[in-house]
């Protein structure tokens, strides 16, 4: 199914927790007036949008309880716990693991030994524009680590979910990030953000390249007054994407922040995105085959020539 | 008849022929009214240490595949470039002298391009040049027809001297070194009432083909498709009548003009910018000059390397992947007659509402309906002549056919 508007993620504050592939850049404190709060709510209670809540660090004031609890939600950095270093334990089903590609690789024995512990984990590479082809071997080793534990849990008839790698066994479409389209962002300032990358970057006056005298910074696509209003938002779906319209790597978060950032359009991915992507995707298929072996029943995931698209994309 | 004509049915020629752009200079001795260069300017002019970078850089990656096609074509433009003249003798020579040493697959392979004002072509140094490579060499000067038309824009800067005369001098040395070159007529709104007898003019002048377009900018009035659609009516008349389209050519008439388009089929884009590269006075690398700061209104330049860092390949993915329909909204998907309406993506991107080269800007829409059918005019009456005389085979076998030329 085509997705369609369903989450409405509230920042609560500017030093809410990042919980996804951009970093916060953000160190002061600027807490979401309870207003505005009560707005996005309302414009999530009638728009039928499941709320998530983004949480600082630090305790809300006890007036907020109210308010936040006023409608049905999860809540990311408290529920949902978000860390930027690989834990010696885990306390919680549900878990964030915000990661660069080197210390995934150095460490990749001490997350597989976290697997059997989580109900989900979701590794979230936070340098993916710095990967290099020099280090798919790496990558590659480190996924069939944790390959590895996840395929003797599965024989074991436990099922630790792994998103960049158990994700692709079951998908038969394209489950991606769908910021602007699946979920939408609103900061403290009330305004919507295609998600809280977007937010940062405004904040912290990374230019839009819209206009080279100015070199205007805003990226709001709408606000809690005057609703959303995203200029070409044909663009964030899958079939204006050329490249990955054509893709099977399912579980790829086609991060639009990162294709905005490295190849200048939100439809576009870069190499580094679709070579980490196809990695991940090539060791659930070798997962997938074991399992197969093992009496599970999977959907099959071809083998293919490829880890870029862009690579073959003369034969589409 | 004359053959000169390139085929209007694959207006990018996909990887046979690389081109490269030098914008030398950013300088003119005009100031035309039309003129998308809205950066132009007196100070960036290219030196040649940065020339022979930009040389070096891409003779040393024959084998990447930016830089595989058989052959290359190197464009030099401005500004005006033949005010670079003695730079741009330096670049063709290190050139040539660099693809023999290097044994590189373009030698032998290679064209150099120009497009001119035309006004110094008769000038001692451009001419040496001319003689020196002349079997490698294209040259065309812009002349937008009668007097009073070309005047209409394209003036001195800082006056409002017209530079017909200068130019229209040099057109008998030029049609005499180059019998076979077309010129470039660009249409602006007030443009329109001129183009029937400008486009004759330039055929009393004799040049045979006759590249026209109009602009992609959002500069079209009520009531310019009217009067397109009159003027382009009267040339038709005009052309066949006369019997002008034995030896001459316009680009407003096409056979392959005002179809419905399949998505899947016919879906390529039409410019190629991406697979073409250009490069500044500061080294930067562009997909296509309309993508450098000084072609631009609003949006930042496009860059996609240096001649120091070499080509970021993540800024060209979007142009390699651009196809029609994705960036077409669905009224062209479904217009039927989408065949043969342009755009330029470096229009598309200045225009577009978020950073992107996704988005077609259709300012151009009706001045393509108008064309369509001013174009089914021509080629209805046309045939039914040729029919009557008993000669549409003939014809047929040897018509001249049009060489797009958009960008
Ligand atoms: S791997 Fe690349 S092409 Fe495939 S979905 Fe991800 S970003 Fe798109
Ligand atoms: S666009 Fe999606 S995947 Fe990318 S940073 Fe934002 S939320 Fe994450
Ligand atoms: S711009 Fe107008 S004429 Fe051209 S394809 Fe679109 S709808 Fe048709």
């Amino acid at each position: 199914m085509k997705p369609y508007l369903q989450y409405l993620v509230i920042l609560l504050d500017d030093t809410s927790v990042a919980y996804c592939h951009a970093d916060n850049p953000l160190k002061e404190r600027n807490l979401m007036p309870i207003e505005t709060l009560k707005k996005a709510i309302l414009f999530g209670m009638k728009q039928n949008l499941m709320i998530q809540y983004v949480y600082p660090e630090y305790e809300l004031p006890a007036e907020y309880d109210e308010t936040i609890e006023s409608i049905d939600n999860l809540k990311i950095g408290r529920d949902v716990k978000v860390t930027n270093e690989v834990p010696a334990a885990v306390d919680c089903d549900n878990i964030v693991l915000r990661i660069k590609i080197k210390d995934l690789i150095a460490k990749q024995y001490d997350i597989a030994a976290l697997l059997p512990n989580v109900k989900r984990m979701n590794i979230c590479l936070t340098d993916i524009e710095t990967f290099k082809d020099e280090q798919i071997a790496e990558y590659k080793k480190a996924l069939n680590t944790l390959g590895a534990v996840l395929t003797s849990l599965y024989k074991e008839q436990k099922h630790p979910q792994l998103n960049i790698l158990t994700d692709r066994l079951t998908l038969k479409e394209m489950h991606n990030c769908e910021a602007g389209i699946g979920n939408i962002t609103v900061a403290p300032n009330g305004k919507f953000y295609l998600c809280p990358a977007f937010y940062y970057d405004e904040k912290t006056g990374v230019s839009n390249k819209m206009n080279y005298k100015t070199k205007d910074a805003s990226r709001s696509v709408g606000d809690l007054e005057n609703g959303l209003c995203i200029p070409n938002k044909q663009l964030l779906e899958l079939d204006h994407a050329p490249l990955c319209r054509n893709c099977d790597a399912y579980h790829c978060n086609r991060c639009i922040w990162l294709n905005q950032k490295l190849t200048w359009d939100n439809n576009t991915p870069s190499h580094q995105q679709c070579v980490i992507a196809h990695l991940e995707r090539n060791a659930a298929r070798d997962i997938s085959a074991k399992l197969s072996e093992a009496g599970y029943n999977l959907p099959e995931i071809k083998e293919i020539n490829y880890i870029d698209p862009f690579d073959v994309k003369e034969e589409w | 008849m004359s053959k000169i004509i390139k085929d209007i049915q694959n207006p990018w020629q996909e990887d046979t022929a690389k081109s490269i752009t030098f914008i030398v200079t950013k300088d003119c001795q005009l100031a035309c009214k039309y003129c998308y260069l809205v950066g132009k300017n007196e100070t960036e002019r290219m030196t040649w240490e940065t020339a022979k970078a930009a040389i070096d850089y891409i003779l040393d990656h024959e084998e990447d595949r930016n830089f595989k096609q058989e052959s290359v074509v190197f464009d030099f433009i401005g500004g005006e470039p033949f005010l670079e003249i003695d730079l741009i003798d330096k670049i063709c020579d290190y050139i040539k002298s660099e693809m023999f040493r290097r044994n590189h697959h373009w030698f032998n392979s290679y064209r150099f391009n120009f497009s001119t004002n035309g006004i110094n072509y008769d000038s001692e140094k451009v001419q040496k040049f001319i003689e020196k490579n002349r079997t490698h060499l294209s040259i065309g000067i812009t002349i937008d027809g009668t007097k009073r038309k070309h005047d209409l824009n394209r003036v001195y800067k800082g006056s409002e001297k017209g530079s017909y005369d200068d130019v229209v001098r040099n057109i008998p040395l030029w049609t005499k070194q180059f019998p076979e070159a077309g010129t470039k007529v660009t249409i602006s709104s007030a443009d329109l009432p001129y183009i029937c007898e400008s486009v004759l003019h330039l055929y009393d002048l004799g040049i045979k083909q006759v590249n026209i377009n109009c602009v992609f900018e959002d500069v079209w009035k009520e009531g310019d498709d009217q009067l397109f659609e009159e003027q382009l009516t009267e040339l038709a008349d005009k052309i066949i009548d006369g019997g002008k389209y034995e030896e001459n050519a316009c680009s407003f008439f096409s056979e392959n003009m005002g179809k419905p388009l399949d998505c899947k089929l016919q879906n390529n884009n039409w410019c190629g910018a991406g697979r073409m590269l250009a490069v500044d006075a500061a080294g930067n690398f562009y997909p296509c000059t309309r993508f450098a700061q000084y072609s631009l209104r609003d949006k930042e330049a496009w860059i996609i390397g240096n001649t120091k860092d070499g080509i970021d390949e993540n800024k060209l993915r979007p142009f390699l992947t651009l196809d029609r329909c994705t960036q077409s909204t669905e009224e062209c998907k479904d217009c039927e007659v989408a065949e043969g309406c342009a755009w330029c993506q470096g229009e598309n991107y200045d225009a577009a509402k978020t950073h992107t080269v996704f988005e077609r800007a259709t300012a151009i829409c009706k001045m393509h309906k108008a064309r369509v059918r001013a174009n089914n005019y021509y080629w209805n009456k046309l045939y039914r002549k040729l029919e009557l005389e008993g000669k549409r085979e003939e014809f047929e076998q040897n018509k001249p056919t049009n060489k797009t030329d958009i960008c």
